[in-house]
């Protein structure tokens, strides 16, 4: 295994499940921005509680 | 409906009064376009896929585009499937706002609808030719200004409001009217469409924008802030904050399947509705003005045409690499994906700006 590959997957290890979604099931972007949307819907959802309560 | 349902089981239950509220209605229509678009988006695209419904792509354009040849396209049929049902779900269908909107939303669809189809499965390159296009188009964004115009019962309904400059109101003719609503329906449509060149470019603006044209359609349909803030106020038009939720909602559960690398497009089908849908709301809420601002980045991408093949045909000299503008900086060598969140971020910012001027007037 060469270095690259090695700091690869310490890395992964290292910062976790985010990370292992991005190298194995989808494109860096691709995680990135499904990960803003759900941020989205949470903070709209925390907005909501000004109203509905 | 659920709206009529409400009131009526009301008249029995004081808790189904809270449907009443318009801030209520325009979350719940962003979480059901949500919902159903997740739901559909999935089995959409494999059918899409299944039945080759693939995106061509130019053969001038940049390189690293030829590797998208064949992507599902026509996914703005799943957006506007989900605004439509969420509109007639959550939206007060008494109110005429609504359904010029959703009407005009739906027609400019069923225009791009036609030439993707023909582009896509009849195999016919050129689809609906450009000068059919914009006839339908015209004629459709005509049709809203008259009738916005016949309907118009306040002075307010027509006046152009600038923004910043509290005491610039400028009543308009009927023509200057339905000329103004004509270049804002028709632009703003056919702007997104030239925005749509890369993943989730189009789409991320246009939930922005949709999500502060809702704040603007609330607070001009509400009698109290419009007053205190100083804007026209147009009974009705807080109607159209459900159809923006709608269009917020639709708009970002597609982008779940349009972010890059995309596994679906959305077509003329979907960025004309969606531009024409913005620029009909605007309208309707007096907000013109501020939609050129918050959609600055849909003007720039068009101007940039427009700057394009007037040079050429001028001088014989193109003024960009490539137009629109995203290619250009793709050839300037930035990446897609950071042409693409560069222009989200000059829209949160001109999208910021447009609701400053709420306060700042």
């Amino acid at each position: 295994m060469n270095v690259e590959s090695q700091m690869k997957k310490r890395t992964t290890q290292a910062l976790g499940e985010t990370h292992v979604s991005a190298a194995n099931v989808m494109a860096t972007p691709n995680a990135s921005v499904r990960f803003w949307i759900i941020t989205m819907l949470l903070v709209l959802l925390g907005l909501a509680t000004l109203k509905l309560r | 409906m659920l709206l009529a349902l409400a009131q009526w089981l009301a008249q029995d239950v004081r808790f189904f009064s809270v449907f009443n509220y318009i801030t209520l209605r325009t979350v719940l229509a962003a979480m059901t376009a949500l919902f159903i678009s997740f739901m559909v988006g999935p089995t959409m695209i494999r059918k899409l896929a299944a039945y080759k419904i693939g995106q061509s792509v130019r053969s001038d354009g940049p390189q690293t585009h030829l590797v998208k040849a064949g992507t599902p396209t026509m996914g703005g049929a799943l957006i506007l499937t989900s605004i439509a049902i969420t509109t007639l779900l959550w939206g007060d269908l008494h109110n005429h706002y609504v359904w010029v909107v959703l009407l005009t939303t739906l027609g400019f669809g069923a225009i791009g609808w036609v030439d993707d189809y023909r582009k896509v499965v009849h195999r016919n390159p050129k689809g609906l030719s450009a000068r059919s296009k914009m006839a339908w188009q015209s004629a459709i964004a005509l049709v809203v200004g008259i009738y916005l115009w016949d309907a118009a019962s306040l002075p307010a309904n027509t006046e152009l409001i600038v923004p910043f400059l509290k005491f610039f109101v400028f009543p308009l003719s009927a023509f200057m009217f339905v000329a103004l609503t004509y270049f804002v329906v028709v632009g703003t449509s056919n702007a997104v469409n030239l925005t749509d060149g890369l993943d989730g470019l189009a789409i991320m603006p246009t939930v922005m924008v949709s999500g502060a044209l809702a704040i603007f359609a609330y607070v001009a349909g509400n009698a109290v802030f419009s007053k205190y803030l100083g804007i026209p106020y147009i009974p009705g038009a807080g109607e159209l904050a459900v159809f923006c939720g709608a269009i917020a909602g639709a708009g970002l559960a597609f982008l779940w399947f349009n972010a890059y690398p995309a596994e679906v497009f959305m077509g003329d089908v979907g960025a004309l509705a969606l531009g024409a849908a913005l620029g009909t709301v605007a309208v309707i809420v007096r907000q013109e003005l501020v939609l050129f601002i918050m959609g600055g980045v849909f003007v720039v991408e068009a101007v940039s045409v427009m700057i394009q093949v007037a040079s050429f045909k001028l001088t014989g000299k193109r003024v960009f690499r490539m137009a629109p503008l995203h290619h250009h900086y793709e050839l300037k060598g930035w990446k897609e994906t950071q042409v693409v969140v560069r222009f989200w971020i000059i829209t949160m910012l001109l999208v910021l700006l447009g609701l400053a001027t709420l306060k700042l007037r």
